[in-house]
């Protein structure tokens, strides 16, 4: 039975994911005093895009070509590692924290490489932006791990997550430090504010953007989609790892609608989250980013020594 | 100062002095300009406002070139001028008083005279594609002419050096802004050089003034820079105004103050707002909310929304009613609170802050020889500012403050569109106070003086509008000249820019929001 429910989440992610994006803009635009566009057009977005025709540069080599596939298929691969709502999702050959880390750090390094392949100048400069942002965040991600794994001799994600749901209340406080190092990774990761500013047009400050200027049509859709579908990735992984409470650890199936609701409950709580943090300050200069990224490292370290001593 | 004391202190005895409505017109050999012009400069302290060339080989045999000097706290202009007969050059000014620099080019590509001596001649404000022996201002060139398709070639600079790549961006930009191109050369994200390229949007307007009938040129004039309309057009009016000796009443000239405030009010709403937003900070959206108020009000109060068509020869067109009065001051003492608000909530997030404070640096002394003016200059703590160093319309007779910075970064000229937004709203709550009762528009004489040439200038929000208007033997308008204060800003966008890194280009570009049609005419 549970591979039915692991194909019901790597289908349900992805089609949620176009979604959270609409709740994080639609909070935004509240934000903001402004009406915005319902929660649903990221869906229409992409469905307009998958309609369009495609321009690609002459110089563009296979990476430019492969890279948006590349990309959308690992993304919808990524759950596959972690938590949607019990252990009966574990999987014993897929779901160690290093692999799913080095699974993101192939995403970043092929857009990166896309992005300097055609030769335009944005595309370069946006790819030794993210490469630099991407260095610093893989370590602050991977230490975010760390004292999870420690505190229940594991590296299966699912498996730390549901071991960790049956802790005492006391033990979380590392949780809570190591969670504050992953959230500044995971703004990193997903190009939010103030790391990057998703939704702006101007090509000079761009990071993430930058490296997809030349994208257009259908591969831009599925490279849309893919970040989209990295976002509610990060969503999901950050609630169901840092806060476990309530993960299913049976594998019985009546047990598994009260996760369900406390998943979606929690993921919601995150996303709107986001979304005010985002409106609530400016994008920081290009160069104070690593100080940032170095706070969130500290955390995680922090959170380390609280689970060794 | 008088007329005989400004004779007296800036000029010589035995200069054969030539009075012209508000220029003191005098003629200098062609080899004693650059002596005048800096003997002007560095002794007597007056501010090149502009230099402007005209075609009257029909009327004097020859070209004449103006250099055209302010006296701040007087309506006169001191301007020596050349006499160009029989040659198709003069010399250049640019190696000593840099702003110089982009007049002689202008001259050079409209009216094809060559600056003696300028470090770097290159096209200017014609598109590649013009041809380069065609000078569209002489009298000879009609203004419907299409000549052939030519390839001027157009070099940039190169910076040598280990690791330093161009970008190039433009002329068309993300969003809906004015085309411009800019060649940045950077090291790793340093900006080492700059070199903006304009001309994109070179329309012939100054041709056009001479070719349009006489009602139409206030329209083009509040077309140079769309958003300053109003005082484009103001500062046409007053040149007009000079030359056909009209009589403005006062309280046309205090309407004309509300209405320039409104403008600047506007457009400085829109800035602060959008700086706010370059820095990511979402919050500067409500810089363009308070912006569509003030347009919405002048859409009330003249029908419409950039002031368009309520500058005529003569006055206003639009009057402001005793119930307008009311809601003006009631919708501005509102607008007034509300922005104290939305400051107030900038002002306590150190993340904006920090992104302003610090970039953008211009330096007081390239500001100086730059000829820099408005905001920018402001910003770095000279006073400038036509209305009250010119003062024009009913400026005299109101009390304000010219607001004053001194670091000269993004967070300056930001601070100085925040304090102008105060005394904009102070200076209409007078203006409508002291406003006298009376006709708006008074009757004009269409005849203009003939063979006179006059200047008129206003405070934009950018900074000063200099228009300079001659007539010829018909008392019919030969030449406009404008120059707007983005011609002389941009040239100071380079310096502001080199040392900061590349995504800081857009929030330092925005502080300074210069209009590039007005540029290019």
């Amino acid at each position: 039975m549970s591979i039915f429910i692991i194909i019901l989440k790597l289908i349900l992610l992805p089609t949620l994911s176009p979604l959270c994006v609409g709740i994080v803009r639609k909070v935004k635009a509240y934000m903001q005093n402004r009406r915005g566009a319902g929660i649903f057009q990221p869906y229409y977005d992409l469905w307009k895009l998958f309609h369009k025709d495609e321009v690609i540069a002459r110089d563009a080599s296979w990476i430019f070509y492969l890279t948006p596939f590349l990309l959308f298929g690992l993304s919808i691969l990524l759950p596959l590692g972690i938590p949607l709502l019990g252990s009966i999702e574990s999987l014993s050959f897929f779901g160690d924290f290093i692999i799913t880390i080095y699974l993101l750090a192939t995403m970043t390094f092929f857009i990166a490489l896309s992005g300097l392949d055609v030769g335009s100048a944005f595309g370069g400069f946006g790819s030794s932006r993210e490469m630099t942002i991407a260095a610093l965040t893989e370590g602050t991600l991977l230490f975010s791990f760390l004292p999870i794994a420690l505190v229940t001799h594991t590296t299966n994600v699912i498996l730390m997550a549901t071991t960790a749901s049956g802790l005492p209340f006391f033990n979380y406080l590392p949780f809570v430090i190591a969670f504050m190092g992953f959230f500044i990774a995971l703004m990193a990761e997903t190009g939010r504010i103030p790391f990057d500013n998703p939704s702006t047009h101007l090509e000079l400050t761009m990071i993430h953007e930058a490296m997809i200027l030349e994208y257009s049509g259908k591969r831009l859709a599925l490279i849309e989609w893919a970040n989209a579908n990295k976002f509610i990735f990060f969503i999901i992984l950050g609630v169901n790892l840092f806060f476990p409470w309530g993960l299913s650890t049976t594998a019985n199936l009546s047990s598994l609608l009260f996760p369900f609701i406390l998943v979606i409950v929690k993921a919601t709580t995150l996303i709107v989250g986001v979304a005010i943090l985002e409106s609530s300050m400016a994008k920081l200069r290009l160069f104070r980013l690593p100080d940032l990224l170095l706070t969130g490292f500290i955390f995680c370290v922090i959170s380390l020594i609280t689970v060794t001593i | 100062m008088t007329y005989t004391e400004i004779v007296n202190k800036y000029l010589d005895k035995d200069t054969i002095i030539e009075k012209n409505n508000n220029l003191i017109l005098f003629h200098v050999a062609t080899d004693s300009i650059i002596d005048t012009c800096l003997n002007l400069r560095d002794k007597h302290q007056l501010l090149l406002k502009a230099i402007k060339a005209t075609d009257e080989r029909a009327e004097n045999g020859g070209y004449k070139i103006f250099y055209i000097f302010g006296i701040p706290g007087s309506e006169f202009f001191i301007v020596p001028y050349l006499l160009i007969r029989d040659a198709n050059e003069f010399p250049s000014l640019a190696p000593f008083i840099y702003q110089a620099s982009l007049y002689e080019l202008e001259i050079k590509s409209f009216f094809g005279l060559t600056p003696v001596g300028h470090p770097q001649i290159r096209p200017f404000l014609v598109h590649n594609n013009w041809p380069a022996d065609i000078y569209p201002l002489r009298k000879d060139f009609h203004f419907q002419k299409r000549p052939a398709t030519a390839a001027t070639p157009y070099e940039f600079q190169k910076v040598d050096g280990e690791g330093i790549y161009e970008i190039p961006v433009g002329p068309v930009h993300a969003g809906i802004i004015e085309p411009g191109h800019f060649r940045f050369s950077v090291a790793g994200e340093e900006i080492v050089s700059l070199e903006p390229k304009f001309g994109y949007t070179h329309k012939g307007s100054e041709k056009l003034f001479e070719e349009l009938p006489f009602d139409d040129k206030i329209r083009l004039s509040e077309r140079i820079s769309g958003d300053t309309s109003f005082t484009h057009s103001l500062s046409y009016c007053q040149a007009v105004e000079t030359l056909s000796n009209t009589i403005i009443s006062s309280r046309a000239k205090y309407i004309r103050v509300i209405y320039s405030e409104l403008e600047r009010l506007a457009n400085h709403f829109n800035d602060v707002g959008f700086i706010i937003s370059d820095t990511g900070f979402s919050f500067g959206g409500n810089g363009p909310r308070l912006r569509e108020k003030i347009m919405q009000l002048c859409e009330l109060l003249t029908g419409s929304r950039f002031l368009r068509g309520v500058n005529t020869i003569g006055g206003i067109t639009k009057d402001i009613s005793k119930e307008m009065q009311t809601t003006l001051e009631y919708e501005l003492q509102k607008m007034k609170k509300d922005f104290e608000e939305v400051i107030a909530v900038i002002e306590d997030s150190e993340s904006v802050l920090n992104r302003l404070k610090g970039t953008g640096k211009i330096d007081k002394q390239i500001a100086t020889d730059h000829g820099v003016v408005g905001i920018a200059a402001r910003a770095v703590g000279l006073p400038r500012d036509a209305r009250s160093e010119y003062p024009y319309a009913a400026y005299s007779e109101i009390n304000m403050k010219i607001a004053s910075q001194s670091t000269g970064d993004v967070h300056a000229r930001f601070q100085v569109r925040i304090s102008e937004i105060y005394s904009s709203i102070d200076i209409i709550f007078q203006a409508l106070k002291k406003m006298p009762k009376g006709n708006i528009l008074n009757k004009t004489a269409k005849k203009l003086e003939k063979n006179a040439y006059a200047i008129g200038i206003t405070e934009g929000w950018r900074g000063d509008i200099l228009y300079f208007v001659a007539t010829d033997s018909k008392g019919e308008i030969s030449r406009v000249g404008v120059r707007d204060a983005s011609f002389l800003n941009w040239s100071a966008v380079p310096y502001a820019v080199v040392g900061n890194i590349v995504p800081d280009f857009p929030l330092i570009n925005k502080s300074f929001n210069l209009s590039y049609s007005a540029f290019d005419r």
